[in-house]
């Protein structure tokens, strides 16, 4: 079930009004068995996998925290099981397709098994929930005594298939607030549905389509086309999870739950280290705590401390999806943070570097640098194979020596008229562009933060007409729910 | 990489200890707000505000009948768009109309295309000239004909011409519709509602009182209701793409194409992104080409059909046959004399399909169109056809489309139902 299919808007009030109108002590139940429903519309087997690892970790997690000579070894057994189990639903074609390119590459004949493994919906969000709260407990933090609970820290259907990844010690205590319904549940709830809606279906999955044609086919594009191409990813990707977080969260806030933001202006980043403060925040802080720490985190070496960076980004990379492209894109985004690093110490001991820090146009130059940094590592992200993003890449970096004899005869997406979105992307990329910066000021302004109660009606209203009006028929899954 | 801590550690381990038993909690704490303080907040809630500014928004377009304009104004770019347009939009009334899927259309259009020596636009030709002028040299009568058989047409879709467009001044005399297994039993087809013909169709009347058997998904009768009760949603077709032309118009004039340049074709759009409008036929796309015997070619498509007929759906049989059934009792009603003609396919394809559902079909077929007072044409069963006149398992070329026109025509030629159709004077060349 998607966040803008018809049978959303069919079980989101459904479950919004039960909720509200059954006794408090039904709702934990009520929305667990909705989570279920939501999550076995799809395939009801896997409804057994999210169980089957629910029941395994609210069992075993307690041994951990009764455990006083061997808390070690339960932790590790319950983070490898919670491992093996997604390695086996996500890794293992992949893993059969690695070994098969090796005793290819060396001569050896191997044809590759073909594992009949369907790729759960959003097991890699739920699997790293399950592994923060065995960890956490491994820290000292208290056990979830309640099943049912549990069971819905990890089914909460806005948050089951695409995060953002919640933390139990923020979820599962506002399960047990008084209940009693707001109406800013709903007004903050439906605004964030409406916004999260307006972000996937008017903005992204028209942005989809030229990346869809871009990415699959380069060579009908010239460089400055192909850096198009790539801002358009940047944005559809954005808008894409961005848009599908909000969805998440006005649902949540819909019973009066809040779950954690996921972005913060990303593209407003001034350096790498920054983007990664404001992109996917729920991802990084994961792999903050559960994975750059546990392997010796900042307290080592220099290159102890960049093998820490380089491993933690790569694995990371590699969490977003079983290919090569995805590892490299990691790797990639570990590199640029260890050469971040290297940049920062080198403009401190010239003893520039807090005169360059407080220059605006330094910051302006960085916020443009680091775009192009990150949209870059879009390309590996998006190609379907590194010969493919490597191909793109080295056409992109000719776009200079394109731009000095530049023509708007040069452009391919002024020649595609059908769909509109190709001419559209002269006007709608700077458009998007600068609602960065103006969004961002507009945050330390009061009136934006709570405008008058006639700018807010008046947008939903428009947000409602538009959506109508223009919602296709079909879209296209969120990009997130392959992860 | 290192963001500033998450409130999680902040997180008041007491109160989760406490909400971890939330199961044991005692209930009733959270019934809403009741009487008068209810409708009080009820009023100053912003989105219920706004839901209902946005339901008074719709009851005026709606009053007003904003966007509306004639189904056939559409600018619906399909093969049914264009044919239906041509057909409410031309003065004539043709004496013979073709239904059928591609069975029908490839042969009569691409024997059209060696008979005048040219090339035809898919989006463009619809009248049988190779047709009309055997008419003519059977009975010295000329005679207008319209092809309305379209790629994937399915009896539902036939039945929606039928009832809707045939109809008034387009009420032709003869309607010849070529049918084919697949068009009962094709399990590729979720519904009678999903093919684009219906989708362009549906505009024309009201289809509420076949929405079980067309639409058998909750979620697709769900949507229809919900463009009956909203008006702007229900209109959305004809509002985006007015707004499209609006964006295009805007931008030719901001960002028009560089001068000397040549705007993509729809050939190589296709090309960079074929998913996009995959049942859309936009003018001098499609060409049916004349050609000649050495180059014809036998396509194997046999696993194309062996997915449709892998399991025969009784319920997408019956629903099609019923469709197909009241197609005949529409004509009849309006006085329009069919002509069912049980289109030839080639042995490979008919040993896909089970024994038990061939025979259904076919028994169902003959019997309906006797019942029903409509003329039954075996081709068929004619034993007429080899397999060197198709240019795959189930479409005729050029050279058996021809065999096809001249048996269809002798008939009709000497069918006393056609003689109405003939007002004697000959038709302009296209």
């Amino acid at each position: 079930m998607l966040f803008n299919s018809l049978q959303y808007l069919v079980f989101l009030p459904t479950v919004f009004l039960l909720f509200w109108i059954i006794p408090q002590r039904l709702r934990v139940p009520l929305l667990l068995v909705s989570s279920y429903v939501f999550y076995m519309s799809w395939r009801p087997i896997y409804g057994l996998l999210i169980l089957g690892l629910t029941l395994g970790n609210f069992f075993l997690v307690p041994f951990i925290a009764r455990s006083t000579k061997h808390k070690k070894l339960w932790v590790g057994i319950v983070v490898a099981l919670n491992l093996i189990t997604l390695g086996v639903f996500k890794y293992a074609n992949f893993a059969a397709g690695t070994v098969t390119d090796c005793f290819n590459f060396f001569g050896l004949t191997v044809r590759q098994p073909h594992l009949h493994i369907i790729l759960p919906l959003g097991i890699s969000f739920f699997v790293f929930e399950f592994i923060h709260y065995a960890v956490e407990v491994y820290r000292g933090k208290p056990v979830v005594t309640s099943l049912p609970a549990f069971a819905l820290f990890a089914s909460f259907f806005p948050t089951q298939i695409a995060g953002p990844i919640k933390r139990y010690q923020d979820f599962i205590p506002q399960l047990g607030y008084p209940g009693k319904f707001k109406w800013e549940y709903l007004d903050q709830g439906m605004q964030l549905i409406l916004m999260g809606l307006f972000k996937k279906v008017i903005i992204a999955d028209n942005l989809a389509l030229v990346a869809q044609a871009g990415f699959s086919h380069p060579e009908s594009f010239s460089a400055v086309d192909l850096w198009l191409i790539t801002y358009a990813f940047a944005f559809q990707i954005f808008f894409d999870f961005a848009g599908y977080t909000d969805i998440a969260r006005g649902s949540a806030m819909l019973f009066g739950y809040k779950v954690p933001i996921n972005f913060n202006l990303p593209y407003l980043a001034a350096n790498v280290a920054d983007f990664w403060h404001r992109w996917h925040i729920s991802l990084s802080t994961w792999l903050r705590d559960y994975l750059f720490i546990p392997l010796g985190g900042s307290r080592g070496t220099r290159s102890q401390t960049y093998r820490n960076l380089f491993i933690t980004m790569a694995l990371g990379g590699l969490w977003h999806g079983a290919a090569m492209h995805f590892l490299v894109w990691g790797a990639y985004q570990g590199i640029l943070l260890i050469a971040h690093r290297e940049y920062g110490r080198a403009l401190e001991a010239a003893g520039v570097a807090e005169r360059l820090l407080k220059s605006k146009i330094y910051h302006a130059l960085s916020v443009v640098f680091t775009f192009h940094l990150v949209c870059i590592g879009w390309v590996f992200f998006r190609a379907d194979t590194i010969a493919a993003a490597n191909q793109m890449v080295l056409k992109m970096l000719t776009a200079p020596a394109e731009l000095l004899h530049f023509s708007l005869r040069q452009l391919a997406v002024l020649q595609i008229r059908d769909p509109l979105i190709f001419p559209a992307l002269l006007l709608i990329l700077p458009v998007l562009m600068i609602s960065q910066p103006i969004v961002n000021w507009l945050n330390g302004k009061r009136f934006y933060q709570s405008p008058p109660w006639a700018v807010q009606v008046g947008v939903m209203v428009a947000l409602m007409c538009l959506l109508t009006v223009f919602s296709p028929d079909t879209s296209p899954r969120f990009i997130y729910f392959q992860f | 990489m290192v963001p500033a801590k998450s409130a999680s550690a902040a997180a008041d381990e007491r109160s989760l200890g406490n909400a971890c038993r939330v199961g044991a909690r005692s209930a009733s704490a959270g019934a809403p707000a009741r009487g008068p303080d209810l409708i009080e907040q009820l009023i100053s809630s912003r989105f219920v505000f706004a839901a209902v500014a946005f339901a008074l928004v719709c009851a005026m377009a709606a009053t007003v009948s904003f966007a509306r304009a004639p189904a056939w104004q559409v600018r619906d770019k399909t093969w049914a768009g264009w044919a239906v347009r041509d057909f409410l939009t031309g003065d004539e009334r043709p004496q013979v109309v073709f239904l059928g899927s591609s069975l029908v259309l490839v042969p009569v259009a691409t024997v059209d295309a060696n008979f005048l020596g040219r090339r035809l636009d898919g989006s463009q030709h619809h009248r049988s000239y190779y047709f009309e002028h055997g008419i003519e040299r059977r009975t010295g009568s000329s005679i207008r004909s319209f092809i309305l058989a379209l790629p994937g047409q399915m009896p539902s879709d036939a039945y929606l011409i039928t009832d809707y467009l045939l109809d008034g001044k387009k009420t032709p005399p003869v309607l010849v519709y070529g049918v084919g297994p697949r068009d009962f039993m094709d399990n590729l087809l979720p519904s009678p509602a999903s093919t684009d013909l219906f989708r362009c169709l549906s505009r024309f009347g009201d289809i509420s009182g076949m929405l079980d058997r067309v639409m058998p998904d909750w979620v697709d009768r769900f949507n229809y209701r919900l463009g009956r009760c909203v008006y702007l949603y229900g209109m959305k077709e004809e509002l985006s793409c007015r707004a499209g032309q609006a964006l295009c118009r805007l931008l030719d004039r901001l960002l028009p194409v560089p001068p000397g340049v040549t705007p993509y074709t729809v050939a190589h759009r296709r090309e960079i992104l074929p998913g996009y409008q995959m049942g859309g036929l936009e003018a001098g796309e499609a060409f049916f080409r004349p050609h000649g015997k050495d180059e014809l070619t036998f396509a194997d498509n046999i696993a194309e059909y062996r997915k449709r007929y892998s399991t025969v759906r009784w319920d997408t049989f019956t629903t099609q046959m019923r469709f197909f059934a009241e197609l005949l009792d529409v004509a009849r009603q309006r006085g329009i004399h069919v002509v069912v003609v049980s289109m030839p396919i080639t042995e490979i394809n008919r040993s896909l399909i089970a024994g038990y559902a061939w025979d259904a079909y076919r028994n169902s077929i003959h019997v309906l169109a006797t019942v029903k007072g409509a003329s039954f044409l075996d081709l068929d069963g004619s034993g007429a056809f080899k397999q060197s006149d198709f240019m795959d398992t189930v479409h005729l070329h050029s050279g058996g489309g021809k065999k096809m026109l001249d048996m269809l025509a002798d008939r009709l030629a000497a069918d006393s139902a056609l003689r109405p159709a003939r007002p004697g004077k000959r038709q302009p060349e296209m």
